[in-house]
């Protein structure tokens, strides 16, 4: 344990004192009082973290005799996750403010959860990777039940706990044979043990079972079914905050176990990972297609995405990573946009998630409307917007590793999710006259979305250089 | 980049920037809007005229730009004969629609922001026609199911408009997206996503594997552009939008994108079985369906729609032969039927605009009141009839003379016959077109009093009438090398195609003959057969269309519904059984070494224990509703775990399970007193039994894995901590060492946890107490199951005298924790339970007066006082809780051991301690509140208190109850 070592964990140990700092200071001082100023603070932390990680990082460093790696992979999933992080927190103030949910804990437990998640992507043992699980889980079973007057909001929470906590004990016990077989809870040495030749069933288990954990963070089907509860019931900037960085940190953690310490035995997860994707890819398209709730649809629409970009990691390859980190950051934008518009939806001040509400909006908000239906078309794949580069890319890695049937299944599975996008369009332009939404939206989530919106249009120039990193990440994990 | 290359991006280009303009321009007025509208066009056609010699003379101009590399993706354009042929297409007839709709826009009608999506439109189908990339042709592919659907809706205030834009939109887009599979396999075939460089690898891609999905997948994409059955269901509906907007895409160009990359893709996909029964057969049918819907159509534009979805079959028909001719006829049929097909769409447009309604069965007779319109519409339908003279003549018969020599699954007659029953019903609502609108008697019930439109509106279909004129007398001189050079690209080889008036007595000349006059006579038994239409019922394409709509709502509904209904159980139930088949799926796949260890002969005792473990199991599954009785069950489970560390030799591990044992019981009791005593009943045996057979094969699953591990042999951890215990921990207890040394980070955590829970459990406590949860417990009754005899005289005065040996016991297990059974943590417990006993024995209250010591100070001094042993060791150049240990000689004892770790120990034990006795009163304070007494004495009936002063104190507590 040198000063080294903590150099290399510097982001997580600020970000970590800083909560609990701030916490501290909550608690003896205003409470609640002090909430917008932590919430200003904390996305201000996250940002000059996320500048700090692209600036400073550099080639790949291990601290603690490689318990912790520290990555070009690392740093884009740390820098994905902080920023987008950040957008949620700054696009949530206006909303939580106006419902007197503006808690100093929302803030602080969203940072805790990214030191969380900075844990995950950077973990090179089972039990560090536990730990950052954990962290991560446990602050967000307690925002998921932010709304404690609501019995909606408390029961999504509970739920997601019970499961959550069912999948981290399978996520142990996959842990513990894998340990048990391989010698060691280090992926630098699991995968010397886990070789395709000579591979022990106590491995498989392990393996399997780690997948299972790992499946139910990302919500893959069939360890979706905390999603759309969770996410109907929570408040809507804390599902904002579940479509985003949880599920870069959980993907990111899913490639770098697979790769890191199984990378060796590629096929032997190849098909799990194929397999999780294509259940996701047409539950998340054909489920959707019936919903009314936008959360809800935003639910089964990120189960969808999840299979997209888990079809990027079933490929096997640094291209399939490389592709899988290209749709998060480009699904992560479009997020961030759509619910920046979901958090601005209201009719006399109260909450609207009925999509038929949005009939007409295109005739009073055409500016708005516009950004909207890029940003849905964009979510559809349909090109030339920026979320069909993302769907090409991993459709590319899929049929590249000789997995065009999985490509093709995934192209049936887009063709079935245009559906509901296009209602939503749908409904803003053409839809029946109805009583109209407030037009009032707090100037950031405006400009998120306007921002997202523009990124989707202007991103086809070259993806604004972000393939270069994601090559970079994705070479640091697959040779 | 060849010469001249330079101009391909920019043509590409132009459009997309000229879009920007009409916006701007359109402060200045309807005519430099439109003006500006048509600059980026001529300038765009005028590169073209440019780049046309070369082309001429064979020439492909290429031009490329690098992109996204990764993808495969790149800015790659290229000219060759087709693409110049649609080139000129879409700009050509870009420019005269943009002066009609000058002049057919409403004044109400923004136009600016017509002309922007007309723009973007135009550009969008040019690049499909120059792009050399398919994933280039790919994004303009999709951006014109875009623009159109932005154009189709352009007129937001009808219904139909709405409906129509969603259609399309949702059947092109959805093609669009197949395709896009289609072109990434096609790409992988060849090794590259170059259309130039695909269209070499004709072998490879047909003896491939893939290429029936590639061929389905793409044929996906063509077919829904182009409206082919059973797809073209949303071309009629897009007709809602203005005509300017039919007449540009649903006529000249976007439809024709399919034919066009059919025609793109020709030399690669043509040629195979496969192709042919697909794509000819869906043309073919395409072709007598759309003509027998026109015929029977009202409305002028729907009428014009499904001829044009029927001509579109012819195309697609001709392409699907396979054969070059067929393929040039085809060529030469898309120019044909852009030249009549725009008119006509435009006539329709104006007679629309002029006597403001398009139903035929409310026109008629126009021809004396709009001649102008007349005689073109006229020129424009001979020629849709396949009247000589007229240039759709020509390529009809061509298509003709083609399907009479093909043969179809060995039946040579089956194309020519059903082909002839196209053209003749083609003829019959061509003529229709003419004789029904504008023959007739002049009517005096028209909704607006019509009259030839200005100039500048007839000008363009005029132009065209023209050239359908022109091409039709004089085909060599007009468009043959057009045709040849096109039809060159098409097929990759040398075209000499001559066309002509007369070809002389043919097969295809007596079809052309049959076609004109069945379609006369049909025309003239219009009337009777047109009712027999209206009666017979025919499949409504967007009662179907919403029908499935409405399907897939109510089936997904369904899905969702099954899988997601809130209920926890049944997600439970999903992931359990997720995870048994993914285990077992892992243990069909891995293969699995032979078994090297044999079983063991089983013991009487162990058998027992077996049996009483299964039978304690099976007894908490059957009486978990009686939560006491489970209770007591799960405490025999415990137990039996607790015999089988004994049993195999861990008296650690028993002394710790059983002291754990113990505590979690006894708080669980207790707080099961303030609980409902059952378990309500919700499922029904239906949902039992699913259970059962999940839960059955999780914990066999799980009980097989184990067997299969433990017959095999594996290397454990424990040599390595048997070895090193003494040594580097200096502790012969291999647990304990574990425990406080080699995991001391773990216990550290652990007893961390522990005193959490225990603040937490107290807090949530002070909360529920504060809130409704009060109110409810001061509203119990327990008076009815409280005993007369609480605090029995035995137990009191057995726990007293059980304190101190338990004291002294914990005290040694404590001390001896490091070389033998024990430690901090089973002394903490052991300490714990004697302390239990008396608040049970005496009440909480009692004992409670007699404890000085605080809870939360002593969680909180145990972990201290860990910490701070962890810390030492920094100062002893160590890394944190290493542990230390020397040996200490007292002269009056034996030479004893000192460790680090028993101070350690000391931590662990206090936190232990103080989160039990924090739990425990954490729940007599809910006994408070659900009205407990508090009982003054130590035991209900003190013998050594006088009778008096007992009465007294019963009284005492009988009012208080009361």
């Amino acid at each position: 344990m040198t000063s080294a070592d903590f150099n290399i964990l510097l982001p997580e140990i600020v970000l970590a004192v800083f909560a609990m700092a701030a916490l501290m200071f909550a608690v003896y001082t205003g409470k609640d009082r002090t909430a917008p100023a932590i919430l200003w603070a904390t996305a201000a932390i996250f940002l000059v973290l996320a500048l700090f990680i692209g600036i400073n990082g550099d080639g790949a460093q291990a601290a603690f005799g490689g318990l912790f790696v520290d990555d070009a992979f690392s740093r884009f999933a740390k820098i994905l996750i902080l920023v987008s992080a950040a957008a949620v927190l700054v696009m949530s103030h206006d909303y939580m403010a106006k419902r007197d949910l503006l808690r100093f804990e929302y803030p602080l437990l969203v940072a805790l959860a990214a030191v969380g998640m900075m844990v995950m992507v950077s973990a090179g043992d089972l039990l560090v990777l536990y730990m950052g699980l954990e962290l991560q889980s446990l602050s967000l079973y307690v925002v998921a039940s932010l709304r404690r007057d609501s019995a909606k909001s408390t029961e999504a929470g509970l739920k997601y706990f019970v499961l959550g906590a069912l999948s981290s004990g399978l996520l142990l016990y996959g842990a513990s044979l894998t340990y048990g077989y391989a010698g060691t809870t280090e992926f630098a040495g699991i995968i010397g043990a886990a070789t395709a030749e000579d591979l022990p069933l106590g491995l498989l288990f392990g393996l399997v079972f780690l997948v299972s954990g790992l499946a139910f963070k990302v919500s893959a089907v069939p360890f979706h079914m905390w999603t759309p509860d969770v996410y109907e019931g929570a408040p809507t900037p804390i599902t904002a905050f579940f479509a985003t960085a949880p599920k870069v940190a959980a993907m990111a953690l899913f490639a770098r176990l697979v790769h890191d310490a199984f990378g060796g035995i590629t096929a032997e997860w190849g098909q799990i990972v194929a397999f999780l994707s294509v259940a996701s890819m047409f539950l998340g398209a054909v489920a959707a297609i019936g919903q009314r709730d936008i959360k809800r649809l935003m639910a089964y629409s990120s189960i969808n995405h999840m299979g997209f970009a888990l079809m990027g990691l079933a490929a096997g390859t640094a291209f399939g990573v490389q592709a899988m980190l290209v749709y998060m950051a480009i699904y992560v934008t479009m997020n961030v946009g759509t619910f920046a518009f979901i958090l601005s939806m209201s009719r006399d001040g109260r909450v609207v998630t009925d999509i038929r509400a949005l009939n007409q909006y295109s005739k009073r908000e055409p500016l708005k409307a516009l950004a909207v239906l890029v940003l849905m078309f964009s979510l559809a794949g349909v090109p030339p917007l920026v979320g069909f580069f993302g769907k090409f890319y991993v459709l590319r890695a899929a049929v590249d590793a000789d997995m065009a049937w999985l490509a093709v299944a995934g192209v049936i599975a887009s063709v079935i999710a245009l559906f509901y996008y296009l209602r939503i369009v749908y409904y803003m332009y053409f839809g029946e006259e109805t009583e109209a939404l407030d037009s009032g939206m707090a100037p950031t989530q405006w400009a998120l979305l306007m921002v997202a919106a523009a990124v989707m249009v202007l991103g086809v120039v070259n993806l604004f250089g972000i393939e270069g990193p994601a090559a970079a990440a994705a070479s640091a994990l697959v040779d | 980049m060849t010469e001249g290359g330079g101009f391909l991006p920019i043509i590409a280009m132009l459009p997309f920037l000229g879009a920007l303009l009409p916006g701007l321009m359109i402060r200045a007025g309807r005519n430099v809007c439109a003006v500006t509208t048509a600059m980026p066009t001529i300038l765009a056609l005028v590169m073209l005229a440019i780049l046309a010699p070369s082309v001429f003379s064979g020439e492909v101009i290429e031009a490329e730009i690098a992109w996204l590399p990764a993808l495969g993706l790149k800015a790659s354009f290229f000219l060759d004969g087709l693409g110049l042929l649609f080139a000129g297409m879409i700009l050509g007839v870009g420019l005269l629609i943009t002066l009609y709709a000058r002049f057919y826009l409403a004044g109400e009608d923004p136009m600016g922001v017509f002309y922007t999506y007309l723009l973007l439109f135009q550009g969008a189908m040019l690049g499909i026609v120059i792009s050399d990339n398919i994933l280039l042709l790919l994004i303009f592919w999709e951006l014109t199911s875009l623009s159109s659907f932005l154009l189709i809706g352009y007129w937001k205030h009808l219904p139909e408009g709405r409906q129509g834009a969603r259609m399309a939109l949702a059947v092109t887009g959805g093609g669009g997206l197949a395709m896009i599979g289609g072109m990434l396999i096609l790409g992988n075939i060849a090794g590259s996503y170059e259309l130039t460089e695909i269209l070499a690898e004709t072998e490879a891609i047909q003896a491939s594997d893939w290429y029936l999905p590639a061929l389905i997948l793409i044929l996906l994409g063509t077919f829904t552009k182009s409206a082919q059955f059973p797809f073209h269901f949303w071309l009629p509906h897009a007709m809602a939008a203005p005509t300017p907007v039919s007449a540009y895409l649903h006529s000249a160009t976007m439809v024709k994108a399919g034919v066009f990359l059919m025609a793109r893709l020709w030399p690669v996909l043509a040629g195979t079985d496969a192709w042919f029964y697909i794509v000819a057969t869906t043309g073919l049918v395409t072709m007598v369906i759309g003509a027998l819907i026109a015929l029977f159509k009202d409305d002028l534009k729907a009428l014009l729609a499904f001829s044009t979805v029927s001509h579109l079959g012819l195309l697609t028909m001709l392409l699907g032969f396979g054969t070059p001719v067929a393929a040039g006829v085809a060529v030469f049929h898309i120019i044909n039927h852009l030249t009549f097909k725009a008119s006509l769409f435009m006539c329709a447009g104006i007679v629309d605009h002029e006597a403001h309604t398009r139903d035929i069965k409310r026109l008629g007779g126009l021809a004396s009141l709009m001649p102008v319109t007349f005689a073109i519409s006229t020129v424009a339908a001979l020629s849709m009839a396949g009247i000589p003279l007229f240039n759709g003549f020509l390529s009809k018969e061509l298509m003709l003379e083609e399907a009479a020599h093909t043969t179809w699954a060995g039946n040579p007659q089956i194309v020519g016959i059903v082909a002839t029953i196209g053209a003749l019903l083609s003829v019959a609502y061509s003529f229709r077109f003419v004789a029904h609108v504008f023959l007739g008697p002049v009517r005096d019930d028209y909704p607006h009093k019509p009259h030839d439109p200005p100039f500048g509106m007839y000008a363009a279909p005029a132009l065209l009438a023209v050239l359908v004129v022109l091409i039709g007398v004089f085909p060599a001189a007009t468009v043959e090398p057009l045709v040849n050079l096109t039809a060159g690209a098409v097929t990759g080889q040398e075209m000499h195609m001559h066309l002509k008036l007369w070809h002389g007595v043919t097969p295809a000349l007596f079809m052309s003959v049959i076609a004109v006059v069945g379609g006369a006579i049909l025309l003239g038994l219009h009337r009777p057969l047109d009712r027999l239409w209206i009666a017979m019922p025919r499949p409504e394409a967007k009662v179907i269309f919403d029908w499935i709509v409405r399907q897939a709502a109510t089936v997904s509904g369904r899905i969702a519904e099954g899988t997601h209904n809130g209920a926890i159980s049944r997600y439970l139930a999903i992931f359990t059984a997720a995870t048994v088949v993914l285990g077992y799926l892992a243990w069909a796949g891995g293969g699995m070494a032979p078994a090297t260890r044999e079983m063991l002969p089983i013991p009487p005792v162990v058998g027992v224990g077996w049996v009483m473990l299964l039978g304690a199991t099976l007894a908490v599954v059957v009486m978990h509703r009686n939560r006491f009785r489970a209770l007591v069950l799960i405490g025999i489970i415990g137990l039996m775990i607790s015999a089988g560390f004994v049993y195999m030799s861990a008296p650690d591990l028993a002394l710790t399970q059983i002291s754990v044992e113990t505590v979690t019981i006894i708080l669980l009791l207790l707080a099961l007193h303030f609980m409902p005593k059952e378990t309500p009943r919700e499922s029904g045996p239906a949902l039992r039994l699913r259970d059962a057979v999940i839960a059955l094969g999780a914990g066999g699953g799980v009980a097989m894995l184990t067997y299969a591990f433990l017959r095999r042999d594996f290397s454990t951890i424990s040599d390595f901590h048997l070895e090193n215990s003494y040594s580097g921990g200096g502790g012969t207890n291999v647990v304990n060492v574990i425990l406080v040394d080699f995991r001391g980070y773990d216990t550290f955590g652990e007893i961390i946890v522990l005193g959490i829970a225990g603040l937490t459990i107290y807090a949530l406590m002070e909360a529920l107490l504060a809130g409704p949860a009060s109110r409810r417990l001061r509203n119990w009754d327990f008076s009815r199951d409280r005993s007369r005899d609480r605090h029995p005289l035995m137990m009191v005065v057995a726990t007293r005298v059980m304190m101190p040996i338990a004291a002294v016991v914990g005290l040694y297990i404590f001390l001896r924790g490091h070389n033998q059974p024990g430690g901090g943590f089973v002394a903490g417990l052991v300490i714990s339970i004697a302390l239990l006993m008396q608040y049970m024995a005496s009440g909480f209250a009692w004992t409670q007066g007699r404890q000085r010591i605080e809870y939360h100070s002593m969680i909180g001094s145990g972990v201290v006082i860990a910490g701070l042993t962890g810390v030492g060791a920094w100062f002893a150049g160590q890394p944190f809780l290493t542990s230390a240990f020397g040996y200490v000689h007292l002269p009056p004892i034996e030479e004893f051991e000192l460790a680090t770790a028993a101070l350690f120990d000391l931590g662990v034990f206090l936190a232990v301690l103080g989160a039990v006795m924090l739990t425990l009163y954490s729940l007599s304070r809910i006994a408070r509140y659900a009205g407990e007494t508090v009982n003054i004495g130590p035991m209900d009936y003190d013998p050594s208190q006088p009778p008096e002063e007992m009465a007294r104190e019963e009284a005492e507590r009988r009012e208080e109850e009361g």
